[in-house]
């Protein structure tokens, strides 16, 4: 730091020059005053650029950190874009792929998520009371199938089970529902000739021998080639 | 010179007007807009009740009309006794599908038994009864613990009308902390200062304040205990010591302090030991604020070029970002139940206190004032209160977390502001 | 509605020597006795420090007599207008180590107060590292925030604003 202490002390000599007369002569005192004088301004001036420097570098440096925290802020926000546009593609993906599965199933129904594992379970326990002769447990339980999965791929099947379970618990109405409901959605299920054979079957049972007659016609029309269409042409035949 | 007389009058007239200055100085609550589905309910005048010099009634009815929750349904002047069940048809004719019925007996010296029972019309049913010995001078308190009970036994939620509030008056050149019932009366100062008193913070079990005060020419971040009027100083380190806020338990204070630069996040303990620093940056942290089970502190920075929201781990870690909307976004404060969080959001109409749900961070701006500040939960996390201002003066406001119900505080002739909503008595 | 409410000053006061029994013991609906010491709250009035001036520092045509420094909008740089006096001030604390120096930054008064008291700060930290970098000590300066409180000029107005966008120098005796 400057310190005028020196310069102070030799202006004072030169002041009380006549009590120190033949130490310099006046010219050269008088040199030596401007030299140290000059020397002095230029190391003020250079003091004072290089205060100015730095005080402009520290302007300069705030200046940077504030750039600095509005590029940070921009990369958050663009991470955080990036966030909500991978999160909103995820939703995307998940709702596009329920709606192709309900496409795929045939379903008309609520898309809701299916748990396979539960869906197989419960037509199995279903068909397991139709095969141990429990008619009304059996129609109730795949009733139940049919209401729990909308989307469910083993419908067809489930509402061909549920009509037999109800033809044979006398339910007749019931069973000629479930049939019809196979042949009219699922005209090209494998299930389809069976299903309007149980319609057959249901006239049968109420004794309305021309329908039935004329059901079993259908069957060996519609599907020619079925095991269905086989037993209708004995039945005729009989 | 003035004679004896005139002094005495002269006397009179400036104690009288001091009294009306008091009187005037409460803050007084104003509806200013009320839920859509108030349930109807009714309190009858307690029988015995003209023994005591005032109404605890008329404290029960203020305090259920003033939630903006509850329509009060007539009941007249008839009191009516708690020792017999109410007439449930004719309750169910008038619309009540509640009444409070409550009994006043003199008890042993000079104190009042109140008794009272809470009933469901519809169901016929005793839904609660309570017994409370008051002298006649706690005919507020009392009336605030019975409001409390029917609040919480038709809404769920814990009632508030027994917690006290804290917020800074300015008047003159005199600054006051003072505190008051949550209804805005007997308010009394904790602190009267001619420097500005900013930011009070509620201890967890309501028996301290802390607060920063301009007294020594910086702000300093001071402890006071109400009850005694002792304070000690939490933070007064080289530079600025602010944003005092507990931790949930009440161990630890989050201030923050200047003394390694820029304003900066710390914990202190409440005497000023054990201060440790909370987190590094090169920018403004400031306004910190404990989540209710204390896990994180939500805090406003300007690292991003612009004041925000973050949030950090209290053990430590990464600071997150949890306002993105908008480029002004401070004061957080998390709600007691850990659901939500206000803060004061600039929108198009000015500074208005915003509600974020914490798990989906939506967000709604719940006010119609532009110059909200410092928001601050009731501790049933139902109401907001803050500061605002109407008419170039200061005053206080409450909006409920759905932005229906809307309440205004006001003091005569002086400025209101820095509420802080104090904690369910224990 | 408005509900005029009766002052009750006392009332508190009165409030010790209150008990409770609770007759549904699970509500614990007792009057909440805020204890007797919480019933009057002691009011605290803090001491007025009083320092001396230094005239030396007051002369009008000195330029150490000027200590306000302005900032723009949120900026915190010290603009080329208020180097000459910057420079004043830092000559004037490297040769005299013995003076001390308060710097209080302010903020205009919009939005958040504990943000602008951090504004606040930002500013008169600025000012203290451009008077250290002129050759003050730091053990000289102390920078502190005022933040909103302590406006200059109490208009809203963008040029009362940016009045108080300010760091002020005070020396020692002088606050």
């Amino acid at each position: 730091m400057m310190r005028p202490a020196p310069w102070i002390a030799l202006l004072a000599a030169v002041l009380t020059w006549p009590a120190h007369a033949g130490l310099f002569d006046d010219a050269e005192a008088r040199k030596e005053i401007i030299r140290i004088r000059d020397e002095h301004t230029a190391r003020i001036e250079a003091l004072e650029a290089s205060s100015r420097a730095s005080l402009q570098l520290a302007n300069q440096i705030e200046a940077m950190k504030a750039e600095v925290a509005k590029l940070r802020g921009d990369v958050e926000l663009m991470m955080h874009d990036m966030e909500s546009v991978k999160k909103r593609q995820q939703d995307f993906y998940v709702d596009l792929d329920a709606r192709l599965r309900k496409l795929e199933t045939g379903g008309a129904g609520p898309s809701a998520q299916i748990d396979p594992a539960a869906e197989s379970r419960d037509y199995e326990s279903a068909l397991n009371l139709l095969k141990g002769g429990k008619y009304a447990e059996a129609a109730t339980a795949f009733d139940a199938f049919i209401a729990a999965y909308a989307g469910s791929s083993f419908l067809p099947s489930a509402h061909f089970w549920a009509g037999s379970a109800a033809l044979q618990a006398k339910d007749i109405a019931r069973a000629t529902q479930h049939f019809n409901t196979v042949v009219n959605q699922w005209p090209q299920d494998a299930r389809a000739p069976d299903a309007l054979l149980g319609v057959a079957n249901c006239q049968r049972a109420m004794g309305e021998r021309r329908l039935e007659q004329n059901t079993l016609k259908a069957v060996i029309s519609q599907y020619p080639d079925s095991a269905a269409a086989k037993s209708a042409k004995q039945r005729l035949g009989n | 010179m003035m004679k004896l007389t005139d002094l005495l009058r002269f006397l009179l007239i400036a104690l009288l007007a001091t009294v009306a200055l008091t009187a005037r100085a409460q803050l007084s609550i104003e509806i200013t807009g009320a839920g859509a589905n108030r349930f109807p309910v009714a309190v009858a005048v307690m029988e015995g009740e003209s023994q005591l010099p005032r109404s605890v009634t008329e404290v029960v009815r203020g305090d259920l009309e003033r939630s903006g929750l509850f329509s009060l349904v007539e009941m007249g002047p008839r009191p009516m006794s708690e020792a017999m069940p109410p007439d449930f048809a004719y309750l169910r004719t008038r619309g009540a599908d509640a009444i409070a019925v409550g009994t006043v007996v003199p008890a042993q010296s000079g104190k009042y038994e109140v008794r009272v029972r809470l009933y469901d019309t519809r169901q016929e049913a005793q839904l609660d009864a309570l017994t409370l010995t008051m002298t006649p001078a706690q005919y507020r308190a009392t009336g605030h613990k019975i409001a409390d009970v029917i609040y919480e036994r038709i809404t769920g939620l814990k009632g508030v009308f027994s917690t006290q509030i804290a917020y800074v008056v300015k008047s003159g050149g005199q600054y006051k902390l003072q505190i008051a019932d949550s209804d805005g009366a007997n308010p009394q100062t904790a602190l009267a200062s001619n420097e500005p008193i900013i930011s009070p913070s509620w201890s967890p079990d309501g028996g301290r304040l802390a607060y920063v005060s301009f007294e020594a020419k910086k702000p300093v971040v001071y402890v006071h205990t109400l009850a005694s009027g002792l304070r000690s100083v939490a933070a007064n380190f080289k530079g600025s010591n602010s944003a005092p806020a507990w931790s949930p338990d009440g161990s630890r204070l989050a201030v923050v302090l200047t003394k390694d630069g820029l304003s900066q996040l710390y914990t202190v303990n409440p005497d000023g030991s054990g201060v440790t620093r909370l987190a590094t940056s090169s920018s403004i942290d400031t306004e910190p604020a404990f989540s209710h089970d204390g896990q994180w502190i939500y805090f406003t920075s300007d690292r991003g070029g612009s004041p925000q929201i973050y949030r950090i781990a209290t053990a430590g870690g990464r600071a997150e970002r949890v306002t993105f909307e908008g480029s002004y976004n401070v004061t957080p404060r998390p709600s007691p139940d850990g659901q939500t969080m206000t803060y004061i959001a600039r929108t198009g109409n000015g500074f208005q206190v915003a509600i974020m749900d914490v798990a989906t961070r939506q967000f709604a701006v719940l006010t119609d004032t532009g110059r909200d500040e410092s928001p601050s939960f009731a501790p049933n996390s139902r109401m907001i209160l803050y500061a605002t201002e109407i008419g170039g003066r200061g005053v206080l406001a409450a909006v409920s977390s759905d932005g229906r119900i809307k309440q205004r505080l006001s003091v005569q002739a002086a400025d209101v502001r820095e509420p802080a909503w104090g904690p369910l008595p224990r | 509605m408005r509900y005029p409410l009766a002052a009750s000053m006392l009332a508190l006061a009165l409030l010790a020597g209150c008990s409770s029994t609770p007759m549904s013991s699970d509500q614990g609906a007792s009057v909440e006795d805020r204890s007797a010491g919480a019933g009057t709250i002691p009011t605290v009035r803090p001491d007025q420090p009083q320092g001396a001036g230094l005239a030396a520092l007051r002369d009008p045509n000195n330029i150490l007599s000027k200590r306000a420094i302005m900032f723009d909008y949120d900026s915190f740089t010290i603009r080329g207008q208020y180097m000459p006096l910057i420079e004043a001030h830092g000559r004037f604390l490297a040769a005299n180590p013995q003076m001390k120096m308060l710097i209080q930054g302010s903020a205009d008064e919009r939005g958040s107060r504990e943000y602008n008291l951090a504004l606040g700060q930002k500013r008169s930290d600025a000012v203290k590292k451009a008077l250290m970098l002129l050759g003050a000590k730091e053990g000289q300066i102390e920078s502190v925030s005022l933040g909103e409180e302590k406006p200059q000029c109490t208009e809203r107005t963008e040029a009362c604003y940016a009045e108080n966008r300010r760091g002020e120098m005070l020396y020692a005796g002088e606050f």
